[in-house]
């Protein structure tokens, strides 16, 4: 049982996605039951992984018992087993929103865990062709989400993120062709230790294949100018699916950007090909500094939440490139705390929206009395994200500032910096409006204000107005983890030092 | 010196951090929250002053919080330099305390919760600011400071008020941005950010180009809350906040967490050996000496009294910074004196402008022609603090701003010596014509006063302060009669109308009612805080050594390696 | 050039759907169309791989005929993969296709923006 684990984080939530559409001929409404039951034995599975990782270090698994580099290989090392654990707490804690906030169709469940499938899948391979398949499970799955909401602009979005995704995957595929024609091998230890002997690193082929599998990665992070699907897809689907995409689906792909530069082209192809890291850490800053400013330009608090991501990522990204031990382990801790406060700020906008009507910049103002608890918790992600001490978008930001520091890039630092200036400008204006601004929209007048405003996010299936305990609570949960996760980082710290040696050890 | 492990330097910041959610939950019962707010005033105090004996024999209460990675390590120490910082803000914490009291309710503020909880949060983090004991923990709590003042700035909640946050919060974390960049720097070429007495001794040896690049971003970081020029103009701005927040943050925590960061900078991470040989100390020095001296002259042209205090302020921060600049042991001295003394002495004065504005809605220092009759005693001590200000003997202005010159002497920088008496001039010219007025002159026949009038150019609507020319018209009509006097949400404390047809300040058509000296003029919530803090600058000028601050700086400097006194 | 169609022909013809399909998902305004793009692109990464995996003279991998040298067998099986993954993604955006016509009625790219942005 124990040494299966790797392969059961996966078939259980594909096995418990069909569940639920057997059990539509007998009840219509057993799917959020089914999902839970499934997400609460992989969050157990997964904290049982981890603590697997943490006490006994990297866990490999061969699929069906064929041999490593012939057959497909799963592994587990401290980065991989955090962000498994990230997927399943997340998909739990989203499930406790969705409860009230729907949709409630048993189909949306299947394909929630799907979607948890598919991000496992993406955590733990260790083969690059794997990935491929488990990204574009992911990417069916999160197009079919978006498209769950009940507006017809849901299914517009998700076509436009189903085609540039597509495109993405499909650079990638081709440049794991690239990578076989060079190597003959798929498996990413394997592919680690032929690339520079067997191919040389300025190869062209080797450069081609680094230039698509990343180019295609970046599309699904969304990095500028990759990211114009990301602010369609989170506004216009359904609040429960906003928080978990938001979430998730990009940061697991950052993730394997991170395994692709580090499992597979390794640190010494990033020195021994500098265009090519510069060429990614110009991408990301651009990201950086790119997405702020689209941020502030918007008028709707969900999309300026996305491009805030197309930010943030570029922030993880830059982390990653630059690619000193400090600096990695600064992205990967950005790369989870964003995962929790995005995930939080979404779901507040949701829990806000219902409450008052608000989807806009301005019809957010005045409302830190109406939702007290919502906004507080909502201005303390804002905060954190922003990179107020000691809250965990700090501590990741510092890693990443003394990694560049220590690697003597200062643009890369400038722009880091900056970046806390940035991210304060978009949250100030929100936050301000919050406390500091006389309402437009009274409870009076709410049903009227709601028909005026393009409501940005929908609520499926019709479920009412009304906001639960549970997804109020899981807004706040957010927020304190926030913070909290800040005492968690000298372990995290301690795990990846011990399972990531060979990318840590230059 | 020996380290001791002790829970009271946490305490000591807890106590007031725990109390924000006692003092949310208990917004219908207005007087226990004020009680709550009180009782952990004076329970800070307490466990502040209760580690003086303790520091000043030579011992340091040490309480870390743990590593949290590289660099990030959260620890709390005690020393003579942070118990100064400390013991100030926590004992002017309770006069403020008393003092907010009777100006919310005095004005009928909205939003009182609010107001007090943001106080509370703010002087946690000013503690720990004061009791941080590395960069880092420093940097924490300096952007906490941030973030918890910035609902008071923006309290009034206009348009006024909102832009004068936005620009605090602009400032004041790109400054925190500079720290962060110079903390790191500092990092990655010692390998600490401890505070160490006499500074790392790893950066007198590093790279002198990252050295200096390093002092600058901090001194640059935290020259804008310590309202350095050019980094000094929202502080004006933020006088927009309530008065007793304009006391107690913007004369004494926020801008000197600013002066204290620098302080620390100076004294225990570069170390004044360090600091002279990479030659740092000179370009600092000329940038306090003038902003001391071009925010006098500015205060010269300012008729609002509250933007006239906050020039001052940017001024009077100045000579602290000039005199740790100086790096010489009097100078040294002088300077770190000048931070409870300033802090004693401001706040008088922006306590004296604030229960004028709530019993009169007067905020121009035209209008107040003959005031002293209406507020003897708030005027009196108002004439106080500006004498002190001034540097006139038996206040405490008068001890640091000796040392300083002193100091200034003795380091040949006769230039910054010039610089601190022409200044003090300009003090005197910018207090005395309000004091004079108060109590010479009546409503009827006052003088112009040496404001700079007369526009030198452009619009002829425009004033030379830059504000509109509508208030002086509305400023120079009386009012029928006091009742008239409008409602408190539609003026703020900048004297700027919210609505055209009402007047804001200025003395009744009667002329000033008398007031006898016996508090009729006001309530004694605030009168008794003025007269308190107006008591202990004059006990500071009278008996400045038996008092304990002069004690712990003389320890402080006493300390530092390298420093002859 | 005519010695790079000659020897290398598979390549030309990969870079020609490749190409192809871009084109018709950037350019075509009907969505339908740009599905088909999509699909056209995704069989030129198909047909990359397979042609990998070709070897002159070389038998199907199937040990027992006769012996050496095989074909990869290895592209094969993860371009069957790869067909599923695509025939899967082209109904998911069927069916959305289809939805957005009854919501909208019309699949002109340019039309929809300007209801989409209504």
């Amino acid at each position: 049982m124990i040494d299966h684990l790797p392969v059961l984080l996966v078939v259980l939530p594909i096995l418990g996605g069909a569940v639920p559409l057997v059990v539509s001929l007998l009840h219509e409404r057993a799917g959020w039951a089914v999902a839970t039951l499934t997400v609460a034995g992989q969050v157990a599975l997964a904290g049982l992984l981890a603590w697997t990782v943490e006490t006994s270090g990297t866990v490999s698994y061969e699929v069906g018992g064929f041999a490593a580099p012939y057959g497909i290989e799963l592994v587990v090392d401290g980065l991989s087993a955090a962000v498994a654990l990230l997927v399943a707490v997340v998909a739990l804690g989203v499930l406790a929103y969705a409860r009230h906030a729907g949709p409630r169709s048993n189909s949306f469940y299947s394909l929630y865990l799907l979607l948890v499938a598919g991000l496992t899948g993406m955590s733990v391979t260790g083969d690059v062709f794997n990935l491929y398949v488990f990204l574009e499970i992911t990417g069916l799955a999160a197009y079919g989400l978006v498209a769950s909401g009940d507006e017809a602009k849901s299914a517009v979005a998700a076509l436009k993120y189903l085609i540039i995704g597509t495109v993405g995957a499909s650079l990638y595929l081709l440049g794991v062709g690239y990578l076989l024609a060079a190597t003959g091998t798929l498996n990413m230890a394997d592919l680690a230790g032929k690339l520079g002997s067997m191919a040389a690193y300025d190869s062209t082929l080797v450069l081609t294949a680094f230039g698509l599998m990343v180019g295609g990665l970046t599309v699904k992070v969304a990095l500028f100018p990759l990211h114009t699907w990301q602010p369609d897809a989170y506004a216009n689907a359904p609040d429960t699916v906003s928080a978990f995409i938001s979430a998730l689906v990009s940061t697991v792909s950052a993730y394997a950007l991170a395994r692709l530069l580090f499992s597979v082209f390794t640190v010494e192809f990033l020195s021994a090909v500098p265009i090519a890291r510069w060429a990614l850490l110009g991408l990301a800053c651009v990201s950086v500094v790119t997405g702020s400013a689209l941020a502030v330009s918007q008028s709707s608090v969900q999309r300026m939440l996305a491009y805030s991501s197309v930010s943030q990522f570029g922030l993880v990204v830059a982390g990653f490139t630059v690619g000193t031990p400090m600096a990695v382990v600064g992205a990967s801790v950005h790369l989870l705390g964003h995962a929790v406060m995005k995930g939080g700020l979404f779901a507040a906008t949701g829990v806000i929206e219902r409450k008052t009507g608000a989807t806009t910049l301005n019809g957010y103002a005045g409302m830190g009395s109406r939702v007290p608890v919502t906004a507080g918790a909502f201005s303390v992600l804002a905060l954190a994200m922003v990179g107020v001490p000691p809250a965990i978008g700090f501590v990741g930001k510092w890693f990443i500032v003394f990694g560049a520091v220590k690697a003597e890039i200062w643009p890369v630092v400038v722009v880091l910096l900056a970046s806390t200036l940035l991210t304060l400008a978009y949250f100030a204006r929100l936050v301000e409006r919050l406390y500091f601004a006389e309402a437009t929209i009274h409870a009076d007048e709410q049903a009227d204000a709601t028909a005026d405003v393009p409501a940005d996010a929908t609520v499926a299936d019709g479920s009412g107005r009304a906001v639960s305990t549970g997804m109020v609570a899981v807004v706040v949960a957010a927020a304190v983890l926030a913070v909290a996760l800040t005492a968690a980082v000298p372990a995290f710290e301690q795990v990846l030092n011990e399972t990531l040696p060979q990318l840590l050890t230059q | 010196m020996t380290d001791i492990t002790s829970l009271r330097p946490l305490f000591a910041i807890l106590v007031s951090a725990l109390a924000i959610p006692v003092i949310l939950s208990l917004e219908r019962r207005p007087n226990v929250r004020e009680g709550v707010t009180i009782a952990v005033a004076l329970a800070k105090f307490a466990i502040v002053a209760s580690m003086v004996p303790g520091v000043l024999s030579g011992t340091r209460y040490v309480f870390s919080l743990g590593k949290f990675g590289p660099g990030i390590e959260l620890t709390f120490r005690v020393d003579p330099l942070g118990l100064l910082f400390g013991l100030l803000a926590s004992l002017l914490w309770i006069v403020t305390s008393f003092y907010s009291i009777g100006y919310m309710r005095g004005l009928d503020e909205h939003a009182q919760t609010r107001y007090f909880a943001s106080f509370a949060a703010s002087l946690a983090s000013a503690v720990g600011v004061a009791f941080a004991s590395n960069l880092l923990t420093l940097f924490v709590c300096y952007e906490l400071l941030t973030v918890s003042t910035y609902p008071l700035v923006t309290h009034d909640e206009t348009d006024e008020a909102r832009a004068a946050g936005r620009k605090y919060l602009a400032y004041t974390f790109g400054g925190g941005v500079a720290v962060l960049g110079g903390t790191v720097l500092v990092f990655v070429l010692t390998g600490t950010t401890a505070f160490t007495p006499g500074g790392i001794e790893a950066l007198a040896t590093a790279d002198p180009t990252l050295a200096r690049a390093a002092f600058a971003l901090l001194a640059a970081g935290f020259g804008v809350k310590a309202a350095l020029m050019p980094a000094h103009s929202w502080l004006p701005d933020a006088m927009v906040a309530p008065t007793p927040v304009s006391g107690l943050l913007h004369a004494v925590a926020v801008v000197k967490s600013g002066v204290f960061g620098i302080a620390r900078v100076v004294l225990d991470v570069y170390g004044t050996g360090t600091m002279e040989q990479l030659g740092v100390g000179l370009p600092l020095a000329a940038v306090a000496a003038f902003t001391l001296l071009t925010a006098s002259v500015i205060a010269l042209r300012q008729d609002n009294l509250k933007r006239r205090l906050a020039y001052s302020t940017i001024s009077q921060l100045s000579y602290i910074v000039l005199g740790l600049a100086l790096l010489k042991g009097d100078a040294l001295i002088g300077g770190l004196l000048h931070i409870p003394a300033h802090a004693f002495m401001k706040l008088t004065l922006f306590f004296c402008a604030g229960a004028i504005h709530v019993e009169t809605h007067t905020d121009d220092i035209s209008d107040m022609a003959g005031i002293g009759k209406r507020m003897p005693l708030t005027m009196a001590a108002f004439g106080v603090a500006a004498a002190g200000m001034a540097g006139i003997p038996l206040v405490a202005g008068f001890v640091s701003k000796w040392y300083l010159v002193i100091g200034a002497l003795d380091g040949g920088g006769l230039v910054f010596a010039a610089a601190l008496l022409v200044s003090g001039v300009l003090n005197i010219a910018y207090f005395w014509p309000i004091v004079y007025q108060a109590y010479f002159e009546s409503p009827e026949g006052h003088d112009e006063k040496p404001l700079l009038e007369g526009p030198l150019g452009g619009r002829d609507v425009v004033r030379t302060d830059g504000g509109d020319a509508d208030d002086d018209t509305a400023e120079s009509s009386p009012v029928e009669s006091s009742e008239d006097i409008p409602e408190p949400q539609h003026v703020d404390h900048l004297g700027k109308h919210h609505e055209d047809d009402e007047h804001h300040g200025g003395p009744p058509a009667g002329g000033w009612t008398k007031s006898g000296w016996r508090g009729g003029e006001s309530t004694w919530f605030m009168l008794g805080p003025i007269l308190t803090a107006a008591t202990l600058s004059l006990l500071l000028g009278t008996v400045p050594n038996s008092v304990v601050f002069l004690r712990i700086v003389t320890t402080i400097v006493g300390n530092l390696p390298g420093v002859t006194l | 050039m005519l010695g790079l169609l000659d020897s290398h022909y598979n390549y030309v013809a990969v870079m020609l759907l490749l190409g192809i399909g871009l084109y018709m998902l950037v350019e075509s305004r009907n969505l339908v169309k740009k599905v088909i793009g999509m699909n056209v692109f995704q069989t030129g990464i198909f047909l990359f791989f397979i042609t990998l995996a070709f070897r002159a003279g070389g038998n199907p991998p199937i040990i027992e005929d006769g012996g050496g040298p095989y074909v990869s067998p290895l592209p094969h099986v993860l371009i069957l993969t790869a067909i599923v993954v695509g025939v899967s993604l082209t109904a998911v955006a069927l069916a959305l296709l289809i939805r957005i016509y009854t919501e909208y009625g019309t699949l002109d790219e340019d039309k929809l923006k300007q209801l989409y942005y209504d």
